[in-house]
C-alpha cells in the first residue's frame, strides 16, 4: 500500500470525544501524526469573566466531566487567592476527599475505556460498576452524580451527611480488592503485556521538553506531583507516596495510573478519620454578601450595587487526575473575575504525539492515546 | 436416528403430492407425481428446513452469546424482549431489515453488494455439508470435511471484495488484514486437521465421528484441538483475533460502510461461522452425537437424542468461545502471524506426528483401542 492520511475522529471510536487525530500511514506503520483539537472549545474562559465568582464553578464541572471535582477545586483555589479569603480547615479536608475520590472515579473511568480499546469488553463493565459507587458517594453529600456544584469560594456548600465515612470506608475496601482484580485481568494476561509492552515511549528529557506532566511524565521516571511539590488543601498534612514507573511507555502509564488509586486510597482513610473528629464550620465567616454563601443569601439588591474590593489576582495549581492544571485569575475589584486563564494538562499532552505515536503500528494508536487519558472538554475548554 | 432429514423431506413431498394428484384428472395426476418432481421438490423442501433450523439456531446461539457475556460482565444482557430477551434478536433483526441500505457513492456496486451477499451463502452452505446426527448425509459426500473446509476459507476473499469495493481506507484496511490473517491460521487449521485424518482414516465427517466411539479424540490429539481452536477463532474472526473489524482504530474494519440488511448479513455469517466452528470441533474432537458407553442407554436412545447430544456439545464449546472472549484483549496482526507462523505450524506438524505415533500403537494405556472399521 502507498502512504496515506487518514483521519482518526472527529468521530471515531478511538476519540473518546471531539478530536481529530490526522494519520500517516504506510501499511499499518505510523509515519507521521497530527493531532487537531479545537471541536469541543465552548469559550469557558471567556464567558468566565461575565459571571459571579460562585457562578464559574458551574462551568468548572463541565470543563472536565470525569473530573469535575478536581477542576472546581483548581478554580477555586485560584479565587479564593485572588479575593484574599481563606476557607476553615474541614473545608480544605473536605476538598482533599473530594479531589481524592474524583481521581479514583477519574482513574477508574480511564481504565475502562483503555482496556475497551483493546479489546476487553469485561474489565470495561467492571470499571463502570465500580465508578458508580464513586458517583453514589458524590450524590450523597453534593447531590449530584457528575456536575456537583459543590465548592464555593470560602469554602464548600455543605457539610457531609451523618454516616457518610462509614460508607465511603465500606466502598473504598471494596475498591481496594477490585483494584487486585483489574490487575490480574490485565497485568497477568500475557497478550495485554503484548500489547503494551515497550509502546509510545516519551523519555523524561522530551515530557520535560513538551511540558507533558502528569501519569505520562512519572511514568518515565520523574517523580513530580504537586501535591507533593507545591502541596495545597491539606495534601501537606496527609502521607502517601508518588507513584512511579520507569519504563515511560502504556505498561508504565497503566502501572502508575493503578497506583495512583491506591495511593488515593491511603489519604483518603486518612482524611475520612480526620474529618470524623474535627467537627467545624465548612464556609468562611467574613465572606463579602454579594458571594452568596449559604450562611449569607444574596438578595436582590446584592448583584444591583457595584462595590469595591480589594484587587489581587490569584495562581493555582493541582495535580489534576490527567497531569498539572493551573488557573490565573484576575480580580480587578468588580463582582466578575476580570481574566480566568486553565492550564489544561490534556492539551499539552496531547500535542506531544507526534513525539510517541510515530514509527508504531496502527494498531497501537488506540492503546497509546489510550494510556495518554485523553479528556477532550478539558482540552478545549 | 437412522432416517436422515432429506429422505424425510423426500417422503413428506411424495405424500403432499401423492395427496393432490388424487384428486386430480389422471394426465395431470401422472405429471405431478413424477420421481423427479418429487425429489427436485423434496431437495428443495430439505433446503428450506435445514435453512429455517440452522437460522433458528444461529438467533438463539446470538441470544445465548448476549445472556453468557452479560453474566461474564456482571449484568444481565437482553431483558426485555420476550422471556429473558429471547426475541430481542428479532427485533434487532427487524430493525435492520427496515433500514435503507446505502452504498457510497464512489463504491463499486458490484463488489459492494457480491461480498454480503456470497459471504452469506457461503456461510450457509456449510450447514448443507456437516452433519448432525447418524445418517444425516452419510455415502453422498465422501469428502465432506474438505469440502466443509474450503467453503469455510473463501470468507477473506469475499471480505476482501467487500473492502475494497467500499472505497473506504478502513476498509481496506480491515480486508488487508483479513487477508493477513487467512495466510497466518488456514495453513495450521488445516495441519491440525490432517491429525484427525491420519488417524480416522477418512475425510467423511460420519466415518470420522464412527471411528470415534471407544474414545474422544480430544484426549489423544489434545495438541491438534488446541491448534485448530486458535485457528478457528481466527477464522471466526473472534476475540483475541477480531482484528480485521477492530472497532478501535478501524471503526468497523471492513464493513463500516454497510448498514441495514447488508450489515445483517454480515453479522448473522459471522454467528452462522460460529457456530459452524463449533459443529467442526464437536464433530471432529468431541465425538459428534456419539456419548461414551458410562451413559445410561435411557438418556442417548430417545428420539432425536443424537442432535440433542450435538447441540449440547456445540453450545459447550461455544461457550467456551464466549468465555475466551470475555477475558482477552485482542492481538496485532504482526503479532497474530508471528504466532501463526512461528508456534501453531510447528505445534501442528508435531500433532501430525503425534497422530501417526496413535495410529501406530493403535491402544492407548487410558483411552482405549482404536475401533477397525475396515477402512
Amino acid at each position: 500500500m502507498s502512504e496515506m492520511w487518514i483521519n482518526m475522529g472527529p468521530q471515531h471510536p478511538m476519540t473518546h470525544g471531539l478530536w481529530n487525530l490526522r494519520v500517516q500511514i504506510d501499511g499499518e506503520l505510523i509515519l507521521d501524526v497530527d493531532p487537531e483539537m479545537g471541536y469541543l472549545h465552548r469559550g469557558i474562559e471567556k464567558i468566565s469573566e461575565d459571571r459571579h465568582y460562585n457562578e464559574v464553578v458551574t462551568l468548572m464541572d463541565r470543563t472536565c466531566y470525569v473530573a469535575g471535582m478536581a477542576w472546581e477545586h483548581l478554580y477555586i483555589l485560584g479565587a479564593e487567592q485572588a479575593l484574599h479569603l481563606q476557607p476553615p480547615e474541614r473545608a480544605e479536608y473536605i476538598r482533599t476527599m473530594s479531589e481524592e475520590f474524583q481521581r479514583i472515579a477519574s482513574h477508574i473511568m480511564w481504565y475502562a475505556a483503555f482496556v475497551q480499546d483493546l479489546g476487553l469488553m469485561s474489565p470495561f463493565l467492571y470499571g463502570m460498576r465500580d465508578r458508580d459507587l464513586l458517583l453514589d458517594l458524590f450524590q450523597s453529600y453534593t447531590g449530584a452524580r457528575m456536575t456537583y456544584e459543590y465548592m464555593r469560594v470560602g469554602g464548600v456548600r455543605n457539610d457531609l451527611p451523618h454516616g457518610f465515612t462509614d460508607r465511603a470506608r465500606k466502598v473504598l475496601d471494596w475498591l481496594i480488592e477490585r483494584f487486585q482484580e483489574y490487575d490480574q485481568l490485565c497485568m497477568g494476561s500475557d497478550i495485554f503485556r503484548r500489547r503494551c509492552d515497550g509502546l509510545g515511549v516519551l523519555s523524561a528529557r522530551d515530557c520535560i521538553d513538551y511540558g507533558v506532566t502528569g501519569p505520562m511524565l512519572r511514568s518515565a521516571g520523574v517523580a513530580r506531583d504537586l501535591r507533593k511539590d507545591r502541596p495545597y488543601s491539606a495534601y501537606d498534612r496527609v502521607d502517601f507516596d508518588v507513584a512511579r514507573a520507569t519504563t515511560a511507555d502504556v505498561t508504565g502509564r497503566y502501572l502508575v495510573r493503578m497506583e495512583e488509586m491506591r495511593q488515593s486510597v491511603r489519604i483518603l482513610r486518612q482524611v475520612l478519620d480526620w474529618l470524623d473528629h474535627h467537627p467545624g464550620p465548612v464556609m468562611a465567616e467574613n465572606l463579602p454578601r454579594w458571594l452568596g454563601a449559604p450562611y449569607a443569601p444574596i438578595g436582590r439588591e446584592g448583584y444591583l450595587l457595584k462595590r469595591e474590593y480589594p484587587k489581587g489576582v490569584g495562581f493555582a495549581a493541582i495535580e489534576e487526575p490527567h497531569g498539572e492544571a493551573a488557573v490565573y485569575v484576575v480580580n480587578q475589584g468588580g463582582e466578575h473575575p476580570y481574566r480566568v486563564k486553565f492550564r489544561s494538562p490534556v492539551y499539552v499532552n496531547l500535542s506531544a504525539a507526534r513525539k510517541y505515536l510515530v514509527g508504531y503500528h496502527v494498531a497501537d494508536i488506540p492503546p497509546i492515546m489510550g494510556s495518554v487519558d485523553v479528556c477532550v472538554g478539558e482540552s478545549d475548554r | 436416528m437412522s432416517a436422515s432429514l432429506y429422505s424425510v423431506a423426500h417422503s413428506l413431498v411424495a405424500i403432499v403430492l401423492t395427496a393432490i394428484g388424487s384428486v386430480l384428472p389422471s394426465p395431470l395426476r401422472q405429471g405431478i407425481t413424477n420421481a423427479g418432481l418429487i425429489t427436485a421438490l423434496g431437495v428443495i423442501v430439505f433446503a428450506a428446513i435445514l435453512l429455517i433450523a440452522s437460522m433458528l439456531n444461529t438467533i438463539v446461539l446470538i441470544w445465548f452469546e448476549r445472556k453468557l457475556l452479560g453474566r461474564f460482565m456482571d449484568r444481565r444482557g437482553a431483558m426485555h424482549v420476550g422471556f429473558a430477551g429471547l426475541l430481542q434478536n428479532f427485533a434487532d433483526g427487524l430493525k435492520l431489515m427496515r433500514k435503507n441500505t446505502f452504498r457510497p457513492d464512489e463504491a463499486d456496486g458490484l463488489g459492494f453488494y457480491l461480498g454480503p451477499t456470497a459471504y452469506m451463502v457461503t456461510s450457509l452452505i456449510l450447514f448443507g455439508i456437516l452433519p448432525v446426527s447418524t445418517g444425516w448425509n452419510s455415502g453422498v459426500l465422501p469428502l465432506s470435511l474438505l469440502l466443509a473446509l474450503v467453503v469455510f476459507s473463501f470468507a477473506p476473499l469475499f471480505i476482501f471484495i467487500s473492502a475494497w469495493s467500499s472505497n473506504n481506507k478502513y476498509s481496506l484496511m480491515g480486508g488487508m488484514r483479513s487477508a493477513a490473517q487467512m495466510i497466518a491460521y488456514e495453513v495450521p487449521l488445516l495441519l491440525s486437521v490432517v491429525a484427525v485424518v491420519v488417524v480416522s482414516g477418512s475425510f467423511d465427517l460420519n466415518t470420522i465421528v464412527a471411528q470415534q466411539q471407544n474414545y474422544w479424540y480430544w484426549g489423544p490429539l489434545f495438541l491438534a484441538l488446541l491448534v485448530f481452536v486458535a485457528a478457528m477463532l481466527a477464522e471466526m474472526e473472534r476475540i483475541p483475533f477480531d482484528l480485521p473489524e477492530a472497532e478501535a482504530e478501524l471503526v468497523e474494519g471492513w464493513n463500516t460502510e454497510y448498514g441495514g440488511m447488508l450489515f445483517a448479513f454480515f453479522m448473522l455469517s459471522d454467528y452462522v461461522r460460529a457456530l459452524v466452528g463449533s459443529f467442526l470441533v464437536v464433530l471432529l474432537f468431541l465425538g459428534g452425537w456419539t456419548m461414551p458407553s458410562w451413559v445410561p442407554s435411557a438418556a442417548t436412545s430417545f428420539p432425536l437424542a443424537g442432535i440433542v447430544w450435538f447441540m449440547v456439545k456445540v453450545y459447550v464449546v461455544f461457550a467456551v468461545f464466549v468465555w475466551i472472549r470475555a477475558s482477552l484483549p485482542r492481538v496485532r496482526t504482526d503479532q497474530l502471524l508471528r504466532v501463526g507462523w512461528n508456534r501453531m505450524i510447528p505445534l501442528a506438524l508435531l500433532s501430525v506426528v503425534l497422530a501417526a505415533g496413535v495410529v501406530m500403537v493403535k491402544c492407548l494405556p487410558i483411552f482405549g483401542c482404536l475401533p477397525n472399521l475396515g477402512i
